[in-house]
C-alpha cells in the first residue's frame, strides 16, 4: 500500500455499494467531498476504493444547549467543534477496490468491517485510480446522490493531482467519457463539462 | 530474424497502428459506415482515396474508395444546442464524441489471407473491422504490373509512385467509352490509350479523327505541339487517309492515303443517319429508299444533275411520291453533297478494301477529316458509310473463318467522337454502331466512343460499354448515364463530379480491377519515349518497315 496514507477515520455502517466512516474530528484530515479514500476489506487483503459524497455532523445534546446560549466563550466553540461526543460521519460511495493486481474499477467483492481503517489516498494513487475512467458510470449509476456535482469535482480535485501539463489531455479524455455517458442529456451534459473546468 | 527492411519488401512497411476508424454499418450494395477516428481530422482526407479494411474476424483484406465524407452526432440536440463557438473546452470534447466524421467507404476488391489476387467483392467486412488509409504498396498490388498487355494509363491521385495499368485485351474485348466536359482531356487520355493499343499489337484501331486530334501533330490551345501517332509509330503501324487533302498538306501532315467516296457507293441507309441533320422528315427519308430503287446506283447524281430531270420526274406519275417531297430531298441533297470536296460523281476510290486491307494486317487508320470535321453531317456520313462497309467485311471474313476457310479478322476497334449523334435514342436501334455495340465483340468488332454528352447515348448502349474513362461532368444526367448498369457505382457520383477540370479521370469497368480516379499520364517526350519512339530499332528487325528490310544499307 502508498506509503504514508493517512488516516481518516473508521467505518461504521457499509455495505458492498459503499460505507459510512467516522471519526474525530482533526481539521487538517476532514475528507473533501468528491475526494477518494480507501477502506482495509478483507483482512487486509483488499482496499474498497470509496468516493466522498456526504460529510455529516449531527448535533449532540451538549451542542444544542450552547447553540442556545447568548454567547458561547471560544474556547467553548473549540471544544465542542473538535473534542465531540458524536463522531463526524462521511459517506463514501464504493468505487472500485485494490488488490494484488493493482486497481478494479468495479464493486468490491466484500465491503469493509465495523472499524476498519479508512484512508486517504495518496495523490499517486489517484493518478492511478483515475487513469481508467469506467468508475464514472458507477457514480451516474447512484441513486439520489448529488451525482453531478460529485462527478464534476472528483475529476476536477483528479486533474489537479496531475502535473500542470497532464491537467488539460485528462479533463479533455474525461470530458468526451462523460459526453459518451451522458450524451442524450446536453443540458446535464453542459452543466457537469462546465463544472470540471470551474475553479481552476 | 532478419532486419526489418527486408520484412518490409515482402510485406510493405507496417501499417500505421491506429485505424482510420472503424466500420459501422452499410450493406453490400450501398457501401459501408465507418466512424472516424477523433484523432483523424476529417479535412485531411478526400474522396476517391483508396482504403484497406482489414477484417476483425477472418483477416481478409478489403480495397475500397472512400465515396463520402459526413459529419454526424448521438444526438439531434446537438443541431438545436450548439456548444458556444467562444467554449473551446466544450468544442474540444464535443468533437470527436458526441459530434463525430463518418466516412461512406465503398469497398470493391477483397484479398483472402491464401489468395494473391484480388477478387471481386461478394461480402462485407464484419461489424468494427479497421479500416485504414492504403498504402502505395496496397494500391500497387491491386493494379498490377506494367506489361505487354497491361497499360500504364496514369496514376492515382496523391500516389504519383503507383501505376494504374489498364488491361488492354479486356479494354479492346468490349466496347468502352472516353467521356467528359469539353477541355477536359478525352482526345488526349484517347490518345493515350490508343498508342497502348497500337503497341501492344492487341487490335487494330480505326479512328474518325474528327478534330485532327490523332494522327499527325496536334496543337493545343497555348500553340504547343504534341506528337500524333502517326509519329510515335514511324514503322508503319499506323496510317493516315484524308477526306481532305489540301488541309492536311497546309498543316503539314504525312498521310498515306486520300478518301473519297463516289456518287454511285452512296446508299440511302447512309444518308438515313443524316436526317436530323439534314432536316430530312420521316416522309422524306423513307422516300430515299423508293428514289434508290427506282433511280438505281447513279440515283444521287440523277437526282442533284439537271441533266436527268425528265427522269426523276417521271417517277412522281408512280404516285408514289409527291412533288414536295421530292423538291425537298433535292433540295437537301443539293446543299450538301456537292460541298464536300470527299464525295465525287462517279465511283470514288474504292478505299473500302484498301482500308479493310490494312487492318486486317494490324495497321491502324486514322481518317483526319481536316476541315470537315466542322460539318457534323459530313463526320456522320463518313463515319457510318465506312463503318458499315468494314463491318460487312469483317461479319463475311469472320464467317469463312467459322468455316475454316479464311483466317480470323483482326480484332478492330472503331474510334467515334460526338458519339451521341451516332447512339442517339432516335437511331442508335438500326445504325451499325448501335449493333457494334449491342452485339458485343461476336465479329471482333467494338467502339471506342468518345463524347462530352454520354446522356444522349441510348441506355441499352450505354450498358454494354465494358471500359469508361470518364473525366469531369457536372450534368446530372450525364453523370447519371455514365454510371447506368454499373452496379454499386452510383457511390462513385460523389468522386466523378470533383475531379479536376484537367488530366484527371474516373476509371472504371472491364479493363481496371476496381474503379480508380488517376491523373493521366502526362503527354510528353517521356510518354513519347516510353512508348518507343527514338528507341534504336533493334538488329532483328522486328520493327523495321518493311521499307528498310527492302534496303538494307
Ligand atoms: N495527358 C495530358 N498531357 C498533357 N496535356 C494534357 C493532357 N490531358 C489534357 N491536357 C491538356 O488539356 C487540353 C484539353 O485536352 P483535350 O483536347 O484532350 O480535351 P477534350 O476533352 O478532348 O476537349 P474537346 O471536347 O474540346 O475535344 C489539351 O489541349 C492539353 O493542353
Ligand atoms: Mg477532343
Amino acid at each position: 500500500m502508498p506509503e504514508s496514507p493517512m488516516m481518516i477515520g473508521r467505518v461504521t455502517r457499509c455495505s458492498t455499494r459503499g460505507f459510512v466512516g467516522a471519526m474525530q474530528i482533526s481539521e487538517n484530515a476532514l475528507p473533501v467531498f468528491g475526494s477518494l479514500c480507501q477502506a482495509e476489506a478483507q483482512g487486509g487483503r483488499s482496499y474498497v476504493v470509496g468516493l466522498v459524497y456526504d460529510i455529516s455532523i449531527t448535533d449532540d445534546q451538549f451542542a444544542r444547549q450552547l447553540a442556545g446560549l447568548d454567547e458561547v466563550p471560544q474556547e467553548q466553540i473549540a471544544d465542542g467543534q473538535l473534542n465531540r461526543q458524536v463522531p463526524v460521519e462521511f459517506s463514501a460511495l464504493a468505487v472500485g477496490f485494490h488488490d494484488d493486481d493493482g486497481f478494479h474499477q468495479s464493486l468490491p467483492p466484500q465491503p469493509p468491517l465495523t472499524l476498519a481503517s479508512v484512508f486517504s489516498m495518496v495523490p499517486k494513487d489517484g493518478i492511478d485510480f483515475t487513469s481508467e475512467l469506467h468508475f464514472l458510470q458507477m457514480i451516474l449509476n447512484a441513486p439520489q446522490l448529488p451525482v453531478d456535482e460529485l462527478l464534476a469535482t472528483t475529476l476536477r480535485l483528479s486533474a489537479q493531482a496531475r502535473p500542470e501539463e497532464e491537467r488539460e489531455r485528462f479533463l479533455l479524455q474525461a470530458g468526451r467519457e462523460v459526453a459518451r455517458l451522458l450524451a442524450q442529456d446536453l443540458t446535464r451534459l453542459e452543466n457537469i463539462l462546465r463544472g470540471l473546468r470551474a475553479k481552476e | 530474424m532478419s532486419d526489418s527492411s527486408e520484412l518490409n519488401a515482402y510485406f510493405g512497411p507496417k501499417r500505421d497502428e491506429r485505424p482510420l476508424g472503424i466500420v459501422l454499418d452499410g450493406s453490400l450494395s450501398t457501401g459501408l459506415q465507418v466512424k472516424l477516428d477523433p484523432r483523424y481530422a476529417i479535412e485531411k482526407l478526400a474522396v476517391g482515396r483508396y482504403i484497406v479494411i482489414q477484417s476483425r474476424k477472418t483477416g481478409s483484406t478489403f480495397f475500397g474508395i472512400i465515396t463520402d465524407i459526413a459529419l454526424g452526432a448521438t444526438t439531434p440536440d446537438l443541431l438545436h444546442h450548439p456548444p458556444d463557438a467562444a467554449d473551446t473546452f466544450l468544442l474540444d470534447v464535443y468533437s470527436g464524441g458526441v459530434a463525430y466524421a463518418t466516412l461512406h467507404v465503398s469497398p470493391m476488391l477483397m484479398l483472402d489471407e491464401e489468395d494473391d489476387q484480388p477478387r471481386p467483392i461478394k461480402t462485407i467486412p464484419s461489424h468494427f473491422s479497421a479500416i485504414y488509409e492504403a498504402t502505395a504498396q496496397d494500391v500497387a498490388r491491386v493494379f498490377g504490373e506494367e506489361d505487354d498487355e497491361h497499360f500504364y494509363i496514369g496514376t492515382p491521385l496523391d500516389m504519383e509512385d503507383v501505376q494504374v495499368n489498364l488491361d488492354l485485351a479486356r479494354f479492346v474485348e468490349r466496347s468502352s467509352g472516353v467521356f467528359g466536359k469539353t477541355g477536359t482531356g478525352k482526345s488526349f487520355i484517347t490518345r493515350t490509350i490508343l498508342a497502348g493499343i497500337i503497341r501492344s499489337g492487341l487490335a487494330s484501331t480505326l479512328i474518325f479523327d474528327m478534330h485532327n486530334d490523332y494522327g499527325w501533330s496536334v496543337m493545343d490551345e497555348s500553340g504547343r505541339e504534341y506528337k500524333g501517332l502517326r509519329q510515335l509509330f514511324p514503322d508503319g503501324r499506323v496510317s493516315v487517309i484524308t477526306l481532305d487533302e489540301a488541309t492536311s498538306r497546309a498543316r503539314g501532315s504525312k498521310f498515306d492515303g486520300i478518301l473519297t467516296i463516289g456518287y454511285e457507293e452512296i446508299e440511302p441507309e447512309d444518308i438515313e443517319l443524316l436526317a436530323s441533320l439534314l432536316g430530312l422528315s420521316d416522309i422524306q427519308t423513307g422516300a430515299l429508299y423508293f428514289l434508290y430503287r427506282r433511280l438505281g446506283k447513279k440515283w444521287i447524281s440523277k437526282l442533284l444533275d439537271e441533266q436527268y430531270e425528265e427522269e426523276v420526274q417521271n417517277i412522281l406519275e408512280s404516285g408514289r411520291i409527291v412533288g414536295g417531297t421530292l423538291g425537298a430531298i433535292q433540295r437537301k441533297l443539293e446543299s450538301f453533297i456537292p460541298r464536300m470536296g470527299f464525295l465525287v460523281p462517279g465511283e470514288g476510290s474504292k478505299v473500302v478494301t484498301d482500308i479493310f486491307q490494312r487492318l486486317n494486317i494490324g495497321t491502324s487508320v486514322v481518317l483526319e477529316f481536316g476541315n470537315y470535321g466542322n460539318t457534323l453531317a459530313a463526320y456522320v456520313l463518313v463515319a457510318n458509310y465506312l463503318t458499315r462497309r468494314i463491318h460487312a467485311s469483317y461479319v463475311h471474313q469472320k464467317n469463312l473463318a467459322a468455316g475454316k476457310k479464311g483466317e480470323e479478322p483482326r480484332p478492330l476497334v472503331i474510334v467515334i467522337e460526338e458519339a451521341h449523334k451516332f447512339l442517339d435514342p432516335s437511331v442508335a436501334g438500326h445504325t451499325i454502331f448501335g449493333n457494334i455495340a449491342r452485339e458485343l465483340r461476336k465479329y471482333n468488332v467494338t467502339l471506342l466512343i468518345v463524347d462530352q454528352r454520354p446522356s444522349g447515348i441510348e441506355d441499352e448502349v450505354m450498358s454494354q460499354i465494358g471500359t469508361r474513362v470518364t473525366c469531369l461532368l457536372d450534368n446530372e444526367a450525364d453523370i447519371r448515364a455514365v454510371f447506368s448498369g454499373v452496379s454499386g457505382a452510383s457511390a462513385l457520383r460523389e468522386v466523378l463530379a470533383r475531379l479536376d477540370t484537367r488530366q484527371q479521370a474516373l476509371i472504371l469497368g472491364h479493363a481496371v480491377p476496381m474503379p480508380v480516379v488517376v491523373r493521366t499520364r502526362d503527354y510528353d517526350q517521356r510518354f513519347y519515349a516510353a512508348i518507343g519512339i527514338g528507341e534504336p530499332i533493334d538488329s532483328a528487325g522486328s520493327k523495321q518497315s518493311g521499307a528498310d528490310k527492302l534496303f538494307p544499307d
